[in-house]
């Protein structure tokens, strides 16, 4: 900050004798604005910090770098074991490969959809920013487009950031993949099963996020939808063996099917007593409906979302 | 602020918003010139709507509105770049400090970011709140969140502010050194502001101009002075004494016969037809040659009050 701002001393200054200089400091403005561009940016970066609780007192940074923590360590602790063990660990199936990993962040990613991500905007409506938002160039779309923006950025963190580390530190172990064409695909895959996963938790959850304007609502029916999609679809697929193409309606499954997609193989969730029956396994849905499930959890969820704030603003 | 120098900010024609059966707005015609602006009138007049409206937050039923020259719908996030807002509701993030605050929404309405901190801790000097700007918002009383709320709708800059009640929540003190900043602000740094009230001696301390509305209709509008004045006469207010019987209708009669023109209700007489130090003398002649006492004798002026009851 400069010194101007940073200054304690009394805007108003005495010169000698009866004169006095009156310098106010706010003078006029001049100079380049940046439109609805910035004012997108500035709420993505503003909403991005308030999530990861930058800026706020020490109890609301606890509950998103503990999820952060929980997707890293098992990744440390695998490039902990590739490092003293001098073996191709991956190839030997001792450590997981890039699209396992997804078993180790799912805790995280439950954690912060259910727990940081709710008061990304209910805070807004409790605090009364949104009317001051919407009398800025950000229109209701871009409001909600840099909010949906900074959670699928704060959500990718999770998603890509321990598979990045993988990559980076089993490449430099020398286990990583070999020849830069397949270093690339895997960076590919990385980045785009994680941005994938992420829309859609940030679709889902910021829908919940949107009916209620308390927080612990929020947070119970986001832990509710999360638990009682996986619950309910297993359940009517495995025990009550309905068809498989109930797995849309199950969130981190359908995820993880779009993700193994990506990475151009079967997945790996076989069952508990599965007999390979038709209709009964993740692996047989086809990728078309895999990726329209996962989409139309990204647009039902906008949906939600969009009619909601049209209401909350048509009141405001 | 001259009528010469005088420019429309912002104009309204047949505006009309529409709430299913509630008429928020009633053909509203109105310009708002450069300086001061008062709109007035009671809780539901129409007053947030016709803000929401103007910054192209609500598109109307019917009519046109134009402010800086942009379509507030068409044209709406050019125009908010342009305009700062302070709404009416008393809730800020608890957890934020001011500076934050106020540089944050500084940076929503386009400011560079180094610009907006400036500006932002400039902003707070200005309000008053130099020395209180790191303490959160949260702590602050609701003189202080008021002042933050007017600092965050002035720190980008505008050409125009809107302010919504921007006195609601302030005891007298608090609301008179509100509006002298506002008019500060507005004489020194060539802000244009438009500020809502439903307490009509607010709007006439401060304001150059007025817009009254009543349950959507627009009541009066123009310059202030043309609005109210102390041209209306002389109020007389005669002690009703025993000795020498009759006086108060002596001074009546003496008065009528000079070519006043009265109205009576008891021992107060209000006169009228004539400038008002013709009238104080004629007045005191009265009184003496019937040897009346008077109570008070004082000009009479028009308030913001009879322009409401008069349209009631």
């Amino acid at each position: 900050m400069n010194e101007s701002a940073e200054s304690n001393e009394s805007p108003i200054a005495a010169a000698d004798g009866a004169a006095q200089i009156l310098d106010q400091r706010y003078r006029p403005y001049d100079g380049a604005r940046h439109g609805l561009a910035g004012a997108m940016r500035a709420v993505i970066v503003s909403s991005t910090r308030f999530t990861l609780g930058l800026g706020r007192p020490a109890r609301h940074k606890f509950l998103p770098w503990l999820a952060v923590v929980i997707a890293l360590v098992p990744a440390i602790v695998f490039v902990g074991i590739a490092t003293v063990l001098d073996i191709d660990l991956i190839s030997e199936n001792i450590l997981p490969e890039y699209h396992e990993y997804y078993g180790y962040i799912q805790a995280a990613l439950f954690f912060f959809c259910g727990i940081v991500v709710p008061e990304i905007l209910v805070a807004d409506r409790r605090n009364g920013m949104l009317p001051l938002y919407l009398s800025t160039p950000l229109r209701l779309w871009s409001y909600l487009a840099s909010k949906a923006a900074a959670v699928t950025v704060t959500l990718a963190v999770i998603t890509m950031g321990p598979l990045l580390f993988l990559l980076v530190a089993y490449t430099v172990e020398g286990s990583g993949p070999t020849g830069i064409g397949d270093w690339l695909t895997v960076l590919v895959r990385i980045l785009g099963s994680g941005i994938a996963i992420a829309a859609t938790m940030t679709a889902a959850s910021l829908a919940i996020s949107s009916l209620t304007d308390r927080r612990a609502f929020a947070v119970i029916g986001v832990i509710l939808l999360l638990l009682g999609s996986s619950l309910v679809t297993s359940s009517l697929v495995e025990t009550a063996e309905l068809d498989s193409r109930l797995y849309a309606f199950n969130l981190f499954e359908i995820g993880a099917a779009l993700k193994d997609r990506i990475y151009g193989i079967g997945p790996p969730l076989q069952f508990a007593g599965d007999d390979g029956a038709p209709g009964r396994r993740l692996s047989e849905l086809a990728t078309w409906f895999v990726l329209s499930a996962n989409a139309a959890w990204v647009l039902a969820g906008g949906a939600v979302v969009w009619w909601r704030y049209r209401r909350i603003e048509a009141t405001q | 602020m001259s009528d010469a120098a005088e420019t429309v900010i912002a104009s309204t024609a047949a505006l009309t918003q529409r709430f299913g059966s509630t008429v928020a707005l009633d053909a509203i015609d109105v310009q708002l010139r450069s300086g001061v602006t008062g709109l007035v009138g009671a809780n539901g007049a129409g007053k947030t709507t016709l803000i929401n409206a103007l910054l192209g937050l609500r598109a109307p039923t019917s009519g046109l509105a134009k402010v800086l020259g942009l379509d507030p719908r068409s044209q709406g996030p050019a125009l908010r770049a342009r305009v700062g807002f302070a709404p009416e509701r008393d809730v800020l993030p608890g957890e934020m400090r001011a500076v934050d605050f106020v540089r944050h929404l500084a940076q929503v309405r386009g400011l560079p970011r180094s610009e907006a901190r400036t500006r932002a801790s400039d902003s707070l000097w200005l309000v008053g709140l130099g020395e209180e700007r790191t303490r959160t918002l949260g702590t602050m009383s609701t003189g202080q969140r008021q002042r933050v709320k007017l600092a965050q709708a002035i720190a980008s800059d505008p050409q125009l502010v809107l302010l919504d009640e921007p006195t609601s929540g302030l005891d007298p003190t608090q609301r008179s050194e509100m509006l002298t900043l506002i008019g500060e602000i507005s004489d020194e740094h060539s802000v244009n502001v438009v500020l809502s009230s439903h307490l009509l001696n607010e709007v006439e301390s401060v304001c150059d101009h007025v817009v009254a509305l009543d349950a959507g209709r627009l009541v009066a509008s123009g310059p202030l002075s043309d609005l109210i004045g102390d041209d209306e006469g002389v109020t007389l207010e005669l002690v009703d004494v025993a000795e020498p019987a009759g006086s108060v209708d002596a001074v009546e009669r003496a008065l009528r016969a000079a070519g006043i023109a009265l109205e009576r209700a008891g021992t107060t007489l209000r006169l009228g037809g004539l400038e008002r130090d013709v009238l104080c003398d004629r007045a005191r002649d009265a009184v003496a040659d019937a040897g009346a006492r008077i109570r008070r004798l004082e000009a009479r002026r028009r308030s913001l009050t009879d322009l409401f009851e008069t349209a009631a």
